[in-house]
């Protein structure tokens, strides 16, 4: 698999101070999360493959090409959706896509004709002829990821995409970046603090803490089954279950909000002897599965913090 | 339920490489001409360019015509002769509104884009700084040359035009010259210097404040120091007053306000050019390369 991104030991400073430490790191094709906490350097990574930051250590190449001395062959096939709010106050959302369009070197009919589709694919509606100043964040929020694909990038780097934006809002953003991320060529790069968005869309995470990178990798591969938990559903006298799975020496919890009860057996006790206990107790078990080390497990430990 | 798939088709066209700025001048001006005050102060300096041109048609049809009733009047009037020194009032007289014009259309220019965060999204697209910045300053040259020199030069035509023959045409060949060339000094200047405090300043506001405040301090010392200390030279000092002594020479006018050569006057421009230029690239440059 060709690289896509390819940091060799690179180094940002900002005043002296290292945002990137020492990266060295290969990124293929699909949807990749930049996890970790508020100024881990997830920001900075991004700028970075943008050519925005330069590097003080190291090579830096997208696509192949150096960076950033053939910046500008490289943003032809990125697209980026910033983190901070971005209006163009005064015109719509059409004329603010067209001319984003225009700046990237398309025709004016082109730019205003992809300036309408990608804004139908984001949900604006009727919305685009009103000038931004009267949108909310959740559509200034849309108004950003449609100018990153307007010219259907390669690579699209989205930093924070759901900040601001309200449950339904956010669900809806990422549905789209899934959606985005299924189409052939495209690499969609999320960065966020919040692991569940990542999980939402990505197959593959690169964890960053002050500055390196300390794990990367596939998220199946992450949350791995843990042998000693078990997930269970059980139906009727399931409190009496819980009393007797607790009594035989194992430790469970009621996990909300799917009520779904977390069993951790001793090492001496096998699987069988739960089923016993919900026969004991009449208790229909309706799901039982090993449970998966889940990705804030897999986070925190890659910080340090298990 | 939708019965399509909604999606968005893959863009294959080749994108045009050169000449980006073009696209920002464009859309600068489409988004100036959506404002009223802009369109109400545009069409002051066209009154001024409407009076120009009834002078011009007043000397050149009026007073050529002996059998006209007017002619005597107009052939008698100093300040309807047409000359070198008609042209050189006309763009003194609309330097005031070509800077006004200017202070509204550039103060926000640089300042808003940082304000909301656009540098970010426009820097992402295969634009340069370069780009950027030749692009915010082309339009406000553009538009200040466009009630200074464009129609200065349309009413030397014009008045070619009205009164034909060589005699007019050898009088008047090298004054589309110096119309362009003093117009470039009204416009040039006063756009760099705007984008520069734009650039500098966090709004609009500010930024045109600044510029009014550098350009009254400067006016006020000029004035000051050739009073305190007798030797009118030192009205070389205020910017305008400069800019004044380089038209004498362009339009070569004798009535000099002070004496001192306009090499140095032209060398305080280009100073204060430069200057600008610096601040408006340097900043620009870091919107683009933060580190």
């Amino acid at each position: 698999m060709t690289s896509i991104i390819e940091f060799n030991d690179v180094t940002v400073k900002y005043n002296g101070d290292p945002a990137l430490d020492g990266v060295t790191i290969a990124l293929g094709a699909g949807a990749i999360g930049l996890l970790g906490p508020n100024g881990a350097g997830k920001s900075t990574f991004i700028k970075t493959v943008l050519g925005f930051t330069r590097a003080v250590k190291g090579t830096v190449n997208i696509f192949g090409m150096p960076m950033p001395d053939r910046a500008i062959e490289v943003r032809h096939s990125l697209g980026y959706m910033p983190e901070i709010e971005v209006s163009s106050p005064k015109v719509s959302a059409v004329a603010f896509l067209t001319y984003c369009g225009r700046i990237f070197g398309m025709r004016r009919v082109d730019a205003l004709e992809r300036a309408h589709e990608v804004l139908n694919y984001v949900n604006l509606g009727d919305s685009r002829y009103r000038t931004m100043e009267t949108y909310s964040t959740g559509m200034l929020q849309r108004v950003k990821l449609a100018q990153a694909i307007l010219h259907d990038p390669k690579l699209l780097l989205l930093d924070e995409p759901t900040n601001g934006l309200d449950p339904d809002g956010r669900i809806e953003i990422l549905d789209l970046v899934s959606d985005i991320a299924k189409r052939p060529n495209v690499t969609v790069i999320v960065s966020s603090h919040l692991l569940p968005d990542v999980q939402h869309v990505c197959k593959q995470v690169v964890m960053i803490d002050k500055g390196k990178v300390v794990h990367s990798g596939a998220i199946c591969d992450l949350t791995i089954p843990r042998l000693e938990f078990y997930e269970m559903r059980v139906r009727d006298s399931d409190i009496a279950f819980v009393k007797e799975v607790r009594a035989a020496g194992y430790e469970c919890a009621r996990l909300h909000p799917s009520n779904m009860l977390l069993v951790r057996a001793p090492h001496e006790n096998n699987v069988q002897a739960l089923f016993q206990i919900a026969r004991t107790c009449n208790a229909q078990v309706r799901h039982f599965q090993p449970a998966r080390r889940s990705l804030e497990d897999a986070f925190l430990q890659a910080m340090g913090k298990e | 339920m939708p019965i399509y798939t909604k999606s968005y088709r893959r863009y294959d066209g080749q994108p045009r490489r050169h000449f980006r700025w073009l696209v920002i001048v464009e859309q600068e001006l489409k988004t100036l001409a959506k404002f009223r005050v802009f369109k109400g102060l545009i069409l002051v300096a066209c009154l001024h360019i409407i009076l120009r041109l009834l002078q011009i048609v007043a000397y050149d049809v009026l007073a050529q015509d002996p059998n006209h009733p007017l002619q005597i009047v107009f052939a008698n009037l100093d300040i309807a002769y047409i000359g070198p020194a008609t042209f050189f009032s006309f763009l003194y007289l609309q330097t005031t509104i070509t800077f006004i014009i200017l202070l509204y259309a550039g103060a926000g220019m640089i300042c808003n884009d940082f304000k909301n965060n656009l540098m970010e999204i426009y820097f992402s697209k295969p634009l340069t700084w370069l780009d950027y910045s030749l692009g915010k300053t082309m339009t406000l040259v553009a538009l200040g040359l466009s009630i200074t020199a464009l129609p200065g030069v349309l009413l030397v035509v014009l008045h070619n035009l009205l009164l034909p023959g060589m005699d007019t045409l050898t009088a008047s060949w090298w004054w589309p010259l110096s119309i362009i060339a003093y117009s470039l000094l009204i416009v040039v200047p006063a756009a760099l210097c705007i984008l520069a405090c734009s650039s500098l300043l966090p709004s609009q506001n500010y930024a045109a404040i600044a510029v009014i405040m550098a350009l009254v301090a400067n006016s006020s010392l000029g004035g000051l120091l050739a009073g305190m200390l007798r030797q009118r030279n030192y009205f070389a000092v205020s910017f305008p007053l400069a800019l004044r002594r380089i038209g004498e020479t362009v339009f070569q006018d004798n009535r000099v306000l002070f004496t001192l050569s306009w090499y140095w006057c032209f060398l305080y421009v280009i100073v204060v050019c430069l200057v600008a230029l610096a601040i408006v690239l340097r900043k620009v440059r870091h919107a683009e390369i933060a580190s």
